[in-house]
């Protein structure tokens, strides 16, 4: 299932919440990460914007 | 002198003192697993839900094509590109395991084959397990401990089958062992024994520092080299699954099954091996919510207050300490299972979402656009459907 932007935490700064319909995580997530890895050329346009904006890394498995 | 039999009482009270036994008389394959404790007495069993009783995930899945914990908790499935599987906690009414105590088990269906894997592809069982948990082997040290890894097992198959102890706080050092399945389809006990390593220390911490894997299938990335069995060494990921002919991603009626897994400090054999150490489930559970916690109660979730228009924030506290924050919340996926509850009932239209969570509580958004509650209000989230729980994670 494919994520999306779901909710962002007004705090400085905002964190915003990545969920899929059934689960919800912020960025750094490890199976949220996995599923960046595996998509990383393909993804919404919501995430890409964050990722773009260095708002969103996209980590390398360890 | 010998005596051919001594009757009861033969040997009175205080008889036999402690001079007229020399020095290495007895030995330890004198006495009957069990009678001594091993090394670790009273203490419980490192291997979390060896005995397969807790799956607060679900019973069975099917259509497994990836790495992650789907069903028994604790037990990690690793695959890729070698075919799709079902995994479920296996119920045991008979068999030699069943008469061992065990009425679970851990199993893994071929639901699509893969004959011919790609060299990079794998298919193994991991359990993992955090270094604090693990500074009973003094791994890294002069007195660095064996380890003895026993386990029932049962499959279509016979052949052989390699395990891998792999240390993630020192590159990946390696040390592989095997067992042979003898009869197909009968449960059979293996019991493994380890090298002691006295380099590379684990770590004192929460984090993973030791994989156990069990390798089902492999492509010839990690069948190529040559295992240098109980052996601590370098890792070198072509001698992980030498010799390995269980192949179960080979045909759809292959199965694998397992349970009764247990780790012990130092080396034993089938004769001298502590009995297993049965732990109520209650105990079991908790042990295993230090990892994943399912909240499924059918009322409700927790407390909180609206928060603006749209949301609601609930709060939850954990049953126990988790072993490091969750990163992330699980639903079941339907918005209706879930409820704002003031002096009456919102419907969810989104399902929960993740806010924060700290080892010991959580904070969760409840969603319902324009609800018209009033801002601040006291509330609790609860359930609308006995398919409704959050779950959170902190797996290794």
């Amino acid at each position: 299932m494919s994520y999306s932007i779901v909710h962002t935490i007004k705090d400085t700064p905002e964190v915003k919440i990545y969920g899929n319909g059934k689960r919800s995580c912020i960025g750094t997530d490890k199976e949220f990460q996995e599923w960046l890895r595996e998509n990383r050329d393909n993804l919404p346009s919501d995430i890409q914007a964050e990722v773009d904006a260095e708002n969103l890394i996209i980590q390398e498995a360890d | 002198m010998a005596f051919a039999t001594i009757g009861t009482k033969g040997i009175t009270d205080a008889a036999i003192a402690t001079d007229d036994i020399a020095d290495n008389a007895v030995t330890s394959g004198k006495i009957a697993g069990g009678v001594i404790p091993a090394s670790r007495p009273n203490a419980q069993p490192l291997i979390i839900n060896g005995d397969m009783s807790i799956s607060q995930r679900s019973t069975s899945v099917s259509g497994i094509t990836g790495n992650g914990v789907t069903t028994l908790d604790r037990m990690y499935n690793a695959i890729s590109g070698i075919g799709t599987y079902t995994v479920a906690q296996e119920s045991q009414t008979s068999g030699n395991a069943f008469a061992n105590g065990f009425a679970n088990a851990y199993r893994l269906d071929c639901t699509t084959a893969d004959a011919s894997p790609a060299a990079a592809d794998y298919l193994y069982l991991q359990y993992n397990f955090e270094g604090q948990d693990l500074q009973v082997f003094k791994k890294g040290t002069a007195n660095a401990e064996k380890f003895t890894l026993a386990f029932w097992v049962k499959s279509n198959k016979t052949g052989t089958g390699n395990i891998q102890l792999k240390d993630k706080d020192n590159s990946n050092r390696q040390c592989t062992q095997s067992y042979t399945i003898s009869s197909a389809n009968t449960w059979e006990h293996k019991v493994c024994v380890f090298g002691a390593d006295t380099t590379g220390a684990f770590d004192d911490d929460n984090a993973k520092s030791l994989n156990i894997n069990w390798w089902l299938g492999s492509g010839t990335d990690f069948s190529s080299g040559t295992a240098n069995h109980g052996v601590w060494e370098a890792q070198d990921n072509t001698k992980v699954n030498d010799g390995g002919t269980l192949n179960i991603n080979d045909n759809t009626a292959n199965d694998w099954s397992i349970t009764g897994v247990q780790l012990e400090v130092g080396e034993y054999t089938s004769d001298t091996l502590p009995p297993f150490q049965h732990e109520s489930y209650g105990d079991n559970l908790q042990r295993c919510q230090r990892y994943y916690y399912k909240k499924i109660d059918p009322g409700y979730f927790g407390v909180g207050n609206i928060d603006g228009n749209n949301d609601a924030q609930i709060f939850v506290n954990f049953p126990v300490v988790l072993r490091t924050n969750p990163s992330a919340i699980e639903t079941s996926g339907t918005a209706s299972d879930y409820i704002i509850r003031t002096t009456f009932n919102t419907t969810c239209d989104a399902v929960p979402v993740f806010s924060s969570s700290g080892t010991s509580q959580a904070l969760t958004i409840f969603k319902k656009t324009n609800h018209g509650i009033t801002n601040g209000s006291a509330c609790l989230g609860r359930s609308n459907s006995s398919s409704a729980y959050l779950a959170w994670s902190a797996e290794l």
